[in-house]
């Protein structure tokens, strides 16, 4: 690996967010279709 | 003169007149106008010769078409132009019906070309566009679009989706599935496989197995256990379309920990010996390992909680050879080494095969096999101890400290074995809470509630309740009432109802019934359609699910027998899709906001249910109601019905349609109030249901409004529930938790980078840090 390659450590690397999409999980929100994007981005949190 | 024609894509091509009276000809066939003439021409034995009534009538006719063509001053005419003259031309001759006909033949010659266009264009979109800009590729998350094997697996499914709407649906089924009225599911496999299964894994291993690539041994200790758990799962998943459960993780599991154990306490019995007798090996071991095998002849075996029974024989023998004393030492010190290696051998056992989960390949590669597994409710300590064991290495996460996304796991909850302080598994239950507060798995299954206790016969694992991950629950059976068990079971196929297009078409309650009570009557006899198609298939094109005798009865049958008895076992399942918003357009609220909302969406779900039920007693099957997972489905119908209605406020307003009966996920409401909203629901649908609520901020430090969460779930009658929270990670410096937008453990933000140093520093701090390296 070249030097440049270290010096740029995590340039481009995005954060994983796992979320549940219908029982199971999914290891990034990239691989979600459009609707279930959309319907991630709209859930609000439910208070106890 | 004309000379050449020019074609749909623009290209020219030599003008040929043939082709043209070829079709009018199959027009006069079909027609019949011409019938009689042909019938006198043949009586006169045919005085025209070669040129038979037929052919030079249609070039007749051709012939002045051409000339229409050219009297117009056409001289590269274009196909359209062509058949508007020949339609000219046939009417004109006096050929009314032939015409007729001749248009019908246009008009479905351009519904092919419409077709086949729409599947090129499907399949150019597959070839050249990435998953990010690609929904279809995105259409199921856990399969990668972008590898090689996972655009072929598309190119197979579309284009068999396009053959099988063409082909095999009746005409009324494949109109309200292309049109969105209705969604048959796993289209693509419409004709090979059955949706999926709960592999008795006791069943499966006793004298081992065949995975169609060689056959595998009854397996010997709990590593070769949990291996070939997973290898079951993945052999299953080829033959199916859905996902592959485990009814019996924990029961299964524990008969690994205790040949382990037994062996395990072996070697130190003898290892012991030799320390203090000062004997050799040689001399030892063969006494130690006779005297086991005699008394496991005679039930007597070692295990993890020792019982008087062998520990007494076993002193009593061994004293006749060895120093009484020196025995007891040595039970002692093999009872203690035994239980700390079998317990490390489990955790490493349940390590391996969380592992194995995540990165084996099914179906050609291009996605790991859907995996749940179901424990909870067995309290041996065998079992106990994986149950643990999978719960600490589920904890720990995987190699690098990700969260493992397979298998799904469910907790069964039970009061009396594990919700309660003081139950046997209650320990376990508090652990599955707090793993779960961190990894969103476990998820938990509730044996306790009515519709799933009512099928419990305790000492019967078989009848207790199980879930396929994603939310499918197979159970009750109407066909043979004397197997109501989860295990060998699964669902065969299922197909959903555009519930909210129903109410914005009829708009009033009562129309709305009528015309839901027509779209279940089509979607049964759909499901049974195919239900015919997937009976006629054979023991051989299942040879794991089938030829293994996965699948309850199979064992019975033979190679080249078809599968359709035994898969009266399995269910036939409606699905629905966005409750919510079928409400609020009959009503204005969906079940939320309103009491009278929720009164009807029971209504209207219980109503689903009766004609499930009144199915399956007509037809001696299993009809069941399922709360539809719909992930893919999600926006096809609300991106149709916006099309078709506009944006109604409330209604098709999204890009989404609510998942089957959950109160919409952007409507404010508290997680104990939508979980009472939506228990009632799961009583109704028992293809399968799931609900969770949404937690903000790192559950891990409220461990005690989790389990609160959990307890309301039991309390209300959920069947399967789950808390989302945000689990997310960094994978340059591995933190898990929630991140917002900046990590909290290296204060980079999402694509930048760090310093090398900074990494250097922080390693010093998380020594388990993954070694993230350059760019990915
Ligand atoms: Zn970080």
């Amino acid at each position: 690996m070249s030097e440049k390659e270290l010096s740029k450590y995590g340039e481009g690397v995005g954060f994983e967010r796992i979320r549940r999409i219908t029982g199971y999980l999914v290891g990034t929100i990239d691989r979600f279709n459009n609707a279930k994007r959309a319907e991630v981005n709209d859930r609000v949190k439910h208070g106890v | 003169m004309i000379v050449t024609v020019k074609k749909r894509d623009g290209r020219e091509m030599p003008f040929n007149i043939e082709k043209i009276s070829a079709a009018i000809e199959k027009a006069f066939r079909a027609s019949g106008e011409l019938d009689e003439q042909i019938k006198a021409s043949q009586d006169q034995l045919n005085l025209l010769g070669n040129d038979d009534v037929l052919s030079s009538t249609a070039l007749q006719v051709a012939a002045s078409a051409v000339g229409l063509l050219e009297a117009e001053g056409k001289v590269k005419p274009e196909i359209e132009e062509i058949q508007d003259a020949v339609e000219k031309a046939l009417t004109e001759g006096g050929y009314a019906d032939t015409a007729k006909s001749y248009i019908l033949y246009r008009a479905e010659r351009t519904r092919i070309r419409e077709v086949n266009t729409r599947l090129m264009h499907t399949l150019r979109d597959i070839t050249f566009s990435s998953a990010k800009e690609s929904d279809l590729k995105r259409e199921n998350a856990n399969i990668d679009g972008d590898t090689a094997m996972g655009t072929m697996l598309k190119y197979g499914s579309e284009s068999a989706k396009h053959f099988y709407t063409m082909m095999m649906l009746k005409p009324e089924h494949s109109r309200a599935h292309s049109e969105g009225d209705i969604h048959i599911h796993d289209l693509d496999f419409y004709s090979l496989t059955m949706t999926c299964c709960q592999i008795d894994l006791k069943k499966l291993f006793k004298g081992g197995f065949n995975t169609g690539h060689g056959h595998l041994r009854e397996p010997k200790d709990i590593r070769s256990y949990a291996a070939l758990a997973a290898i079951a799962i993945q052999s299953n998943q080829n033959d199916q379309h859905g996902g592959q459960s485990i009814p019996n993780f924990d029961y299964a599991m524990a008969d690994g920990v205790r040949i382990t154990y037994r062996k395990a306490y072996l070697s130190n019995m003898v290892k012991a010996l030799i320390l203090l007798t000062g004997k050799t090996e040689e001399e030892i071991q063969p006494v130690v390992k006779k005297l086991h095998a005699e008394m496991a002849e005679m039930g007597m075996v070692a295990t993890l909680v020792p019982n008087e029974k062998f520990v007494e024989a076993e002193a009593r023998e061994l004293s006749k050879v060895y120093d009484t004393e020196i025995v007891m030492k040595a039970q002692k010190f093999a009872e203690k080494m035994a239980y700390e290696e079998t317990d490390k051998t489990t955790f490493q056992a349940m390590e391996a095969f969380v592992h194995n989960l995540n990165s084996m390949h099914s179906r050609a590669g291009a996605q790991t096999p859907f995996s749940s597994i179901n424990y909870g409710m067995c309290t041996e300590p065998e079992a106990r101890m994986v149950m643990r064991n999978l719960l600490l290495t589920t904890d720990e996460g995987l190699g690098g400290g990700e969260t493992a996304i397979f298998p799904i796991q469910i907790f069964r909850v039970k009061e009396g074995i594990s919700l309660n302080p003081g139950d046997p598994n209650y320990d376990l239950f508090k652990l599955a809470c707090k793993v779960s507060a961190k990894r969103l798995f476990p998820n938990f299954s509730f044996q306790d509630a009515p519709y799933n206790l009512q099928y419990y016969k305790p000492g019967h694992p078989e009848t207790e309740i199980s879930y396929m991950g994603c939310r499918t629950r197979v159970i009750g059976n109407n066909y043979d009432p004397t197997r109501e068990i989860s295990f060998g079971r699964g669902n065969l196929s299922f197909t959903s109802i555009n519930l909210p297009r129903i109410a914005i078409k009829m708009k009033s309650v009562d129309l709305f019934f009528k015309e839901l009570d027509r779209m279940l009557q089509l979607v049964s006899d759909q499901l049974m359609e195919r239900f015919a198609v997937q009976s006629r298939r054979k023991v051989k094109n299942f040879p794991f699910l089938m030829g293994q005798g996965v699948w309850i009865d199979s064992e019975k049958l033979g190679w080249e027998d078809t599968v359709g008895e035994v898969i009266k076992h399995g269910t036939l399942s409606i699905g629905f899709i966005g409750l919510a918003e079928t409400l609020v357009a009959l009503t204005g609220k969906h079940h939320g906001e309103s009491e009278a909302s929720q009164e009807l969406g029971l209504k209207i779900i219980g109503h689903m249910r009766e004609f499930c039920d009144k199915e399956s007693k007509r037809l001696g099957l299993n009809f069941s109601l399922l709360a539809t997972p719909a992930e893919g489905l999600s926006g096809r119908f609300v991106r149709m019905d916006k099309k078709k209605f506009g944006i109604i406020p409330g209604v098709t307003d999204r890009d989404y349609y609510t998942n089957s009966f959950h109160v919409p996920v952007y409507y404010k409401i508290s997680a104990f109030k939508k979980l009472s909203l939506e228990a009632p629901y799961h009583a109704l649908t028992n293809a399968g249901h799931i609900s969770y609520v949404e937690l903000d901020g790192d559950p891990t430090q409220n461990l005690d409004a989790f389990e609160k969460i959990v307890h309301h779930m039991a309390k209300v009658g959920i069947g399967y529930g789950s808390i989302n929270h945000p689990v997310d990670r960094d994978p340059v410096c591995g933190f898990v938790g929630v991140i917002g937008d900046c990590c909290p453990r290296c204060g980079r933000s999402e694509g930048h980078a760090i310093s090398e140093a900074k990494i250097e520093e922080l390693r010093k701090l998380y020594p388990g840090m993954p070694a993230f390296k350059g760019i990915r």
